[in-house]
């Protein structure tokens, strides 16, 4: 018998926790009752023998066509005679009249080359906040949404919809893809702000992945800005730069003000976010005497309260 | 209302090795070496292993496989035989197998966060009983001095390695007996954060007084198998480490109250 530590040692470090009160789990409580003394001498009989999963853990198979005491012994199950007893009636087989497949043809077309995108709700939103997953006082990009796991998988972009949002209790500062315009409303009434950007598939990985890094500014054109870009990756290291949209819908999407696009800055005052449609110079001269009346009568009645 | 004080923590004994003198005592987690008995999530765990250990190699050949020609033996009528087709047939002699073993992968799924837990279990289980021995780093069976002179001059290679084996072999049972943990106490394992040669060596010989292995090569199934399981604190350390998922949750809060973290291997007594 080797020496062993004194028993009353033993027994100090077996303690309770005194300093703070943790409620046992139902677990430990368990466990606790199995707590034996060290046996000198048991018989070895190893456990592998008394393993077992639970009863009921798993259901045996059926086995059809094995005798009638078996319950699926004559017919196996499959009743009388026909083509459902001796083979399999296609699915879709309408009883033999004309598939309406033929006789009316098909609804509609399924577009394949749209992008889908990943929904993100405001009452999600404030959930995540709520429950520290999400910290409101930074900018909340869709790496922050991607990696608090708000956002299951990366898709081809992140939409932010409006459900729950008027449970929307603190300003945030968010970038999406899109917004519905409720959602935008729901953001803004609550003192946020928002801002949407082209983001693609791959540029929403390297985000992720710190390969690239996230802004709001699109990427500058012409050649007087080849230096200081240089410049700046010979500083700072290489970053995969976030692409800006080249598809017509995608252009007139960030252009837009009303979606809070981040190319809408680049609108002259009376443009259209349209990349082909006009706005005619009769309506934004009346455009902007309606803003101008808008404009008094707020000031008038600011004076009257 | 008040609840029972349950222990969160509880000792264990480290000891030199191959003494069996205590060193310390320290306090574990009970949620690393005090788990519930789960006879169910430990089948669930030696099944998944047994199955990814198969080698599913096993391979016979079809009747499209087996050599020869595919020429029908002798005519179909007027020989007042039976009809047949070709050699390979699997009602023939040396014809090909029909529903025969061909080589496929047996190995099966576990959810990672039930396999931690069985890996835990399995330890508690062996910890409760007492059979859990916890030595400390560096485990290795020293040889004596005069034996290790008679090495290095050479004076075993005349009489061959069959000498030095036996010697080994007879030193490291006596070590083994010593502590109680040989034959007669239903063999053990030995368990270290890497190779120890002479531990090693010896116990291959010894196969019957127990087994030595490398951390990264223990099973669960390794750990429910012999008597005793005498590990290294290191080793200790790193299956428990390696195999807490179920835990430590993998979702990120900030400026919030993390769920308490499981803590082990805090000295008591030195």
């Amino acid at each position: 018998m080797p020496p062993r530590i004194p028993t009353r040692i033993v027994a100090q470090c077996c303690r309770a926790p005194l300093d703070h009160f943790v409620l046992p789990s139902l677990a430990h409580l368990f466990a606790a009752l199995s707590v034996q003394l060290a046996p000198s001498h048991t018989r070895s009989a190893s456990i592998l023998a008394s393993l077992s999963d639970n009863p009921g853990a798993h259901q045996k198979r059926i086995r059809v066509g094995r005798g009638p005491s078996s319950g699926k012994g004559k017919t196996s199950g499959r009743g009388h005679k026909g083509q459902k007893q001796h083979g399999k009636v296609k699915p879709w087989f309408q009883g033999g009249q004309t598939p309406l497949i033929f006789q009316k043809g098909r609804l509609g077309f399924e577009n394949l080359r749209a992008p889908v995108l990943s929904e993100v709700n405001l009452n999600k939103l404030q959930e995540w906040i709520d429950a520290g997953r999400l910290d409101p006082s930074k900018p909340i990009t869709p790496k922050e949404l991607i990696q608090s796991n708000l956002v299951g998988s990366i898709k081809d972009g992140i939409k932010l919809l409006a459900r729950g949002g008027d449970s929307l209790k603190q300003p945030v500062d968010i970038m999406v893809s899109r917004a519905s315009a409720a959602a935008i409303n729901a953001v803004e009434k609550a003192g946020g702000s928002i801002l949407t950007r082209y983001y693609t598939k791959q540029a929403l990985k390297r985000l992720v992945e710190g390969k690239s890094i996230n802004t709001g500014i699109p990427l500058p054109t012409g050649a007087e800005h080849v230096d200081p870009v240089l410049e700046e990756v010979r500083q700072k290291g290489f970053f995969y730069r976030l692409p800006d949209p080249t598809s017509r819908w995608d252009m007139e999407y960030y252009r837009d003000p009303a979606h809070r696009g981040y190319l809408s800055h680049t609108l002259q005052p009376g443009e259209s976010p349209s990349l082909y449609f006009k706005v005619p110079p009769v309506q934004i001269a009346r455009d902007l005497q309606k803003k101008k009346k808008a404009k008094q009568e707020d000031v008038k009645l600011w004076e009257k309260l | 209302m008040s609840f029972l004080r349950i222990a969160t923590t509880v000792p264990v004994t480290v000891f030199n090795f191959p003494s069996y003198e205590p060193q310390r005592l320290e306090s574990w987690s009970s949620k690393h070496l005090n788990l519930p008995l789960r006879r169910d999530i430990l089948h669930l765990a030696v099944v998944y292993e047994g199955d990814n250990t198969r080698q599913g190699t096993a391979s016979s050949k079809t009747r499209y496989e087996v050599h020869g020609s595919h020429k029908k033996l002798y005519a179909q009528k007027g020989l007042g035989r039976a009809r047949v087709g070709d050699k390979q047939s699997p009602l023939r002699r040396g014809g090909g197998k029909t529903f025969g073993p061909k080589p496929r992968d047996f190995g099966t799924k576990i959810t990672r966060k039930v396999y931690d837990l069985a890996w835990r279990t399995a330890l508690s289980y062996r910890y409760r009983r007492g059979e859990l021995v916890v030595c400390q780093d560096g485990m290795e069976l020293p040889l004596p001095a005069d034996f290790e002179v008679l090495l290095q001059n050479g004076g075993m290679r005349e009489s061959g390695a069959e000498l030095e084996a036996g010697f080994r072999a007879k030193w490291v049972k006596q070590v083994l007996d010593t502590n109680d943990w040989g034959r007669k106490a239903g063999r053990s394992t030995f368990i270290t954060s890497s190779h120890r040669e002479n531990l090693f060596e010896a116990l291959d010989l010894v196969p019957n007084w127990g087994r030595a292995l490398d951390v990264g090569d223990v099973d669960v199934k390794d750990l429910l198998e012999t008597g005793r399981i005498v590990i290294e604190r290191d080793a200790l350390m790193h299956i428990i480490e390696s195999h807490q998922s179920d835990l430590t949750p993998n979702i990120f809060v900030a400026n919030a109250a993390l769920p308490s973290k499981a803590v082990s291997g805090e000295i008591l007594v030195e």
